[in-house]
């Protein structure tokens, strides 16, 4: 024997560099296939069919006319630049304050953290016009905070605005990322950092940002398409800024335009694809998180108070600005229109609980919780054969997965009215019967479904996807090599294991589907009242406080109904034994 | 409770017929004649409770299970052009008639002459039938009282009032492209100037200086006003009052003494429904003082067609007021050069 | 514990004896890099029932790739794959009669000891009864019955290991495949397991394939190794072979130590035990086993082994020349010195086991270098 037999103890045991990009080599088996194939065609159905049916229109005499306007008049190229703006803004201080909340979670230690945690969790549900309306009547022109308080003139109609509406709203989610990063960043990174002389400030900028550039770019890219992507809010406190969904929402409804509308529609959707493929190509493949084995040593807490004191006193400032509108809404509830008339009164209430109003309330919970584990688990399978079973397309299998976050709601609901409102028939074959409108099974309640299920599956699906490459490939493979098939593997390892991401998926999409509203307007029946339409209406009418009673309630369900599902899906720390 | 179980047991029904239906059977349910049965279905372009209201007085005086969907007027096009082959709704009542114009345009609306339309004015109805007139809004200024007294300014009584300096940035309105309000606003000037619309259009340059903004929706002028953001909007009186009535009591209503425009609420039948009779009796019923009071009862204060109707006090007077000679076909075949010319040489135009 | 296995239960305890492995012409081009060298280029080995193969190699040398082609967790571009004659490029990995052991263990986060093992069985469905006696026994082979209800994170490296071979082992498949199932040990459980490893091996009668890039691995352990290089096979041969005539400078360099000498070849001669040169090198000359593809004439290299080599005193010398050379570095490993000697032909590293007290030549001691013309190995240049 050579002297090589003895341990070669300066060698450290590394093995070779695995070929990551190159996973999912192998022949798929026939469960997956019929997986694959099932998914595919739910999704077909779902969006790629209505999307299909009314985006041709842009392709139409009138939508080519406007897609040649919206480069050549100035007045459209504005609203053009409006809405990548406000993606932008959006999406980088929604980025910032998640990143603060994430790091104060992560690093700091004070006391109300967990209540921190649940402030920074409540925008989550955020019932259209009900952020909006809450800031207009805390820090609009006549604003309780802004006029009554401090005798300020101020306008925060427009860009301003919307930006903070949207920033409040949507930053839940570049919190959550964030948080789940920073935890598993492996704190022997920081302490290699401190030991070579970093110090604290030094090692926040060139250890734990860098790591973190990959988060910041995916919630970033999340948060913008997001912002461009919203109706609600532009409508409401947009004043004179308009972007291309409020654009495309008045071409249908003001100028009786569909084909316009579709043709701003199209070019809605040009952002949200190229930021889905920078993602892909770029995001994606600079991941430095480490994805095994769980954190060495200890977290040592941030204690200067250089910088504890400015991110804590930002973070209970926003905190505080979140606990304001949200009580600006319960009150409200309360009052004829609170800012104006500050009346108590329990009419809304009466209103809401015993009127029109009790329809529509167990309608959309039962309609969204139908959706809503359909979305979750659709999003998980969705996730898993993107990141495990396809290689080949499964770019193009993601994006669709995401179309139904990134197409506006208002073109994907007249997609819907197109596509269902009358059965497919192929030769005298009915292939699906109606499915939306007044004459469609289950009074059209099936589409509303639907587009739950379509717009609330995004969020679960990234989710997943986020939580899977986390998980070490060579599980699933042993999986295989023991005989379970590709979905029976999914479904008694992947899914246990991504659960965390199933809960957060399913808490999203419940979310998503209850506050769902522009699509809706359009495939609504009289057997199928939406609470968020009963909002919108209301609104219309100047009922504030019905409005904010309605919002209430739809705030109390949904996290009622998050509770109960944290209590359900709860995370098994331990295993046992189940022989 | 009944009608939820009554609900679900026709939806399980609906669902056994379509699901075991898997070949397409082209026969239809033939339209009953004489005794009126079956049911309707109502895009109502009003307020919620007006819709509930009128649907409800309906199903009880015909035993017509008469239900609706709350939709504005584009979006009832929209849902009429999608759904053409096979309508959803029986009915269109309520909403302003240019969605009726465009709608029958389009040919998505069944002409019918009620035998109760001659006693609908003339100019509040279409002269081929596809629509008939239920109510009237007039175009007015919704002014917060309180807002204008600190400003030291009047209540404003004509077009010109709204350029006095001292309004600068107190001025809501929505933008004439997005809202037909606003659009109502820019033709009534173009009409006033006898149809120059360069004279119009320095009118509206002139207001421009005093407009806080051009806001989305039609009715968000009122709510600035009714909020004190703004001290005047231009809206439709009878939203001034609706939002008076819901709790901004600040608010004031008031009319330009040179004329103003107006709105005309519809009624029409959907082309191809299934069931004519019952669509046709509710024209018909919509039509009638019976039908049009309603209105009042649940807070919508637009003046009604039928000159028999109550006139509520709320309303304003048509007698008194000076309405425009308003061309509805002319506004709308220019609304798409004017909107585009008012984008490009106005709304984004700086304030001086 | 390993000895357990040979019990005297009524169920047989051995695999099917077959587990003959084919692999012809086995091609794995990534779609995408198209133009360059494939990651595997051709790979043609019949693998006998029962025989423990090692595939070794450096980083990059398509090891693993074949054994994931073999597993069916890659598809192969070109070739075909056969066990026992059946074809097994057709089947999904699921499907075939192998199990794989993981570098990472890739155990079950969310299960026991005990349903990991189990896993496999109640896939296909075993009856209860028959899962428990089968995941007992496999435990208490592995010494691991009192673990049986922890979950993997409360074991050690070297407890989750033996989960992993045990939840590959209660399947009894036709093949084992290892990836690398040592390489996060620390090096005395390493050597361990490898123990135990052949021992159960040995008892099961498994064929099995073990990729590693570890020689003293593929040494312990095999019957054969493979030694692979940018995709093809340099050298299939006992360990033995292997590391006394390899076929290659890089198989020599790669497994243990070796000095390189140039020479030429004075004769060569061919004889029952294969060829023979005579060549000159360090000052004498020698007659060396060589290479059979070797012919008078070929630019060749002559291996030694550092163990090979001897020094004896040379009080007369005091320069390099002819068999004289000079120590340059001498280290003292306990049961041996290691020694660098600067020779004529370049420097020559020694290696002198179980030292006497006092016997260390230190650095600038001339000594009189040769080697055992039997242990050292005559092959082709590299070009």
């Amino acid at each position: 024997m050579s002297l090589d037999t003895l341990p070669p103890a300066t060698l450290p045991a590394v093995a070779p560099p695995r070929k990551e990009s190159r996973r999912g080599g192998a022949k798929l088996d026939t469960v997956t296939k019929l997986v694959i194939a099932g998914v595919v065609l739910i999704l077909m159905i779902l969006i790629g069919y209505p999307l299909v049916r009314i985006l041709t229109q842009a392709f139409t005499v009138e939508g080519l006319g406007t897609l040649q306007d919206i480069f050549s008049s100035s007045a459209n190229r504005t609203v053009l630049v409006n809405t990548v703006i406000l993606g932008v803004l959006v999406g980088i201080v929604g980025t910032a304050v998640g990143f603060a909340f994430a790091y104060a979670q992560a690093r700091l230690d004070f006391r109300g953290k967990r209540l921190l945690h649940l402030i920074a969790l409540l925008p989550i549900v955020s019932p259209p016009f009900a952020v909006a309306t809450a800031v207009i009547t805390l820090f609009g022109r006549s604003g309780l905070i802004t006029n009554k308080l401090l005798g300020q003139d101020y306008n925060i109609y427009g860009l301003t605005g919307l930006t903070l509406v949207l920033s409040l709203s949507f930053f839940p989610v570049a919190y959550m990322n964030l948080l789940g990063m920073l935890r598993s960043l492996d704190p022997a990174t920081d302490e290699a950092a401190l030991s070579l002389g970093a110090n604290r400030w030094k090692i926040f900028r060139s250890v734990t940002i860098p790591m973190l550039i990959p988060g910041f770019a995916s919630c970033f890219l999340l948060l913008f398409v997001e912002a461009i992507a919203d109706l609600a809010n532009p409508l409401v406190i947009g004043g004179d800024f308009t972007v291309l969904s409020s654009r495309a929402y008045i071409a249908i409804t003001g100028e009786y335009d569909v084909a316009s509308g579709a043709a701003y529609s199209l070019v809605l959707l040009v952002p949200g694809l190229l930021v889905f493929l920078i993602q892909r190509y770029w995001a994606e493949r600079r991941s430095v998180v480490s994805v095994t084995g769980k954190p060495s040593g200890n977290i040592t807490l941030l204690r200067s108070p250089l910088g504890r004191v400015p991110l804590l006193a930002a973070v209970f400032a926003i905190a505080t600005l979140i606990i304001a509108i949200y009580v600006t809404v319960f009150v409200g509830a309360f009052t004829a229109i609170l800012g104006v008339n500050n009346t108590f009164t329990l009419a809304n209430y009466r209103y809401v609980l015993s009127g029109i109003g009790s329809d529509a309330m167990f309608t959309t919970t039962i309609l969204a919780l139908i959706a809503t584990p359909i979305a979750g688990a659709l999003g998980m399978i969705l996730a898993w054969l993107v990141v495990r079973k396809i290689r080949r397309g499964r770019g193009a299998l993601d994006f669709l997965g995401m179309l139904g976050l990134a197409v506006p709601g208002t073109v994907l609901g007249i997609g819907y009215a197109v596509a269902f409102n009358r059965p497919l028939i192929i030769g005298n074959i009915q292939l699906l019967p109606a499915l939306a409108g007044g004459g469609a099974i289950f009074g059209g309640a099936l589409a509303i479904v639907m587009v739950y299920v379509i717009r609330s599956m995004p969020s679960g699906q990234r989710s997943g996807i986020a939580s899977l490459q986390q998980i070490d490939p060579a599980i699933d493979e042993a999986s295989t090599s023991l005989g379970a098939s590709g979905f029976r593997t999914f479904w008694s390892i992947t899914l246990p294991l991504i659960r965390p991401a199933l809960l957060s998926g399913l808490t999203y999409a419940f979310a998503r589907a209850m506050t769902t509203l522009s699509p809706i307007i359009f495939i609504t029946t009289p057997q199928t009242k939406i609470m968020t339409s009963q909002i919108l209406s209301e609104v219309d009418a100047g009922r504030f406080g019905n409005a904010f009673a309605y919002c209430t309630i739809l705030i109390a369900i949904v996290l009622g109904v998050i509770g109960l599902m944290n209590l359900i899906i709860r995370d098994r720390s331990a295993p046992t034994r189940t022989s | 409770m009944k009608r939820k179980v009554a609900l679900s047991m026709a939806i399980l029904g609906s669902t056994a017929l379509s699901l075991t239906g898997c070949v397409v059977d082209d026969t239809q349910q033939a339209s009953a004649d004489g005794e009126l049965s079956g049911s309707l279905t109502v895009a109502c372009g009003a307020m919620e409770d007006w819709c509930q209201a009128m649907t409800t007085a309906f199903t009880e005086k015909t035993g017509v299970q008469t239900d609706f969907v709350r939709l504005s007027s584009g979006e009832t096009v929209a849902r009429l052009e999608a759904a053409k082959s096979s309508p959803e709704f029986d009915v269109w009542h309520g909403g302003p008639a240019d969605g009726y114009g465009t709608a029958s345009d389009a040919g998505l609306l069944e002409q019918y002459e009620s035998p109760n339309a001659a006693q609908i004015p003339a100019k509040y109805r279409d002269a081929e039938n596809f629509w008939t007139g239920v109510y009237v809004g007039a175009l007015g200024f919704c002014s917060n009282q309180a807002k204008l007294d600190s400003l030291g300014v009047d209540v404003p009584t004509a077009w010109d009032d709204l350029l006095d300096p001292k309004l600068a940035g107190q001025v809501s309105t929505a933008h004439p492209s997005t809202s037909g309000t606003a659009f109502t606003t820019m033709w009534t000037q173009v009409t006033l100037a006898n149809g120059d619309e360069d004279a119009a259009f320095d009118y509206m340059r002139k207001l421009h200086n005093n407009v806080l903004q051009y806001s989305k929706s039609g009715t968000a002028p009122g709510q600035a006003a009714g909020r004190g953001e703004a001290a005047v909007g231009l809206v439709f009186t009878h939203d001034c009052v609706k939002y008076k009535e819901a709790g901004m009591t600040d608010l004031q209503v008031s009319l330009p003494e040179e004329g103003t425009g107006y709105e005309v609420g519809g009624v029409g039948i959907v082309k191809g429904t299934q069931n004519l009779a019952a669509a046709q009796a509710y024209i018909d019923w919509s039509l009638t003082p019976e039908a049009q009071d309603i209105g009042p009862t649940v807070g919508s204060y637009q003046v009604l067609t039928n000159p028999e109707s109550v006139q509520d006090e709320r309303m304003i007077d048509l007698g008194t007021t000076n309405l425009v000679d308003y061309d509805f076909a002319a506004a709308a075949a220019a609304k798409k050069e004017l909107t585009t010319r008012f984008d490009e040489e106005i709304a984004a135009q700086p304030r001086e | 514990m390993a000895t357990s296995l040979s019990t005297t239960r009524e169920t047989p305890r051995t695999a099917s004896p077959a587990g003959s492995l084919q692999l012809t012409d086995l091609v794995k081009q990534y779609p995408g890099s198209a133009g360059t060298e494939p990651a595997v280029a051709g790979i043609t080995l019949d693998i006998r029932p029962g025989e423990f193969l090692t595939l070794l190699g450096p980083s990059g040398c398509g090891k693993t790739t074949t054994l994931r082609m073999i597993a069916g967790f890659e598809t192969p571009s070109h070739g075909t794959l056969t066990l026992d004659g059946e074809d097994m490029i057709a089947l999904t990995p699921d499907k075939r009669p192998m199990a794989m052991v993981f570098q990472s263990y890739a155990l079950f986060p969310h299960m026991s000891v005990f349903d990991n093992v189990a896993y496999g069985l109640r896939l296909q469905r075993f009856p209860r009864k028959r899962v428990q006696e089968e995941v007992d026994f496999a435990l208490a082979s592995m010494s691991l019955t009192k673990l049986a209800d922890r979950a993997p994170n409360q074991l050690s490296g070297g407890q989750q290991q033996r989960v992993a071979l045990a939840r590959a082992m209660v399947m009894k498949p036709k093949v084992l495949l290892f990836d690398e199932p040592l390489s996060n040990l620390d090096a005395k459980l390493r050597v361990q397991m490898r123990t135990e490893i052949r021992a159960l091996q040995h008892k099961l009668g498994i064929t099995s394939v073990y990729v590693t890039h570890d020689q003293d691995e593929a040494m312990s352990l095999s019957d054969r190794i493979v030694v692979m290089r940018q995709g093809r096979i340099e050298q299939v041969a006992t360990p033995d072979t292997v590391y006394r005539k390899p076929a290659s400078v890089f198989v020599a360099d790669f497994i243990g130590r070796a000095n390189f000498l140039d020479t030429t070849i004075d004769t060569l001669v061919t004889d029952g035990g294969g060829n023979r040169a005579t060549v000159r090198a360090l000052g004498a000359t020698y007659v060396v086993p060589a290479h059979d593809a070797l012919v008078t004439g070929s630019p060749v290299c002559l291996m030694v082994r550092p163990e090979s080599v001897a020094l004896s005193p040379a009080p007369e010398s005091r320069e390099v020349t002819g068999s004289y050379g000079r120590v340059l570095k001498s280290v003292f490993y306990g049961a041996w010195v290691e020694y660098e000697i600067e020779t004529v032909d370049g420097n020559v590293t020694a290696v002198i086991h179980d030292p006497a007290p006092g016997d260390i030549l230190a650095s600038g001691t001339f000594v009189q270098v040769s080697f055992e013309q039997d242990r050292a190995w005559l092959l082709p240049a590299d070009d």
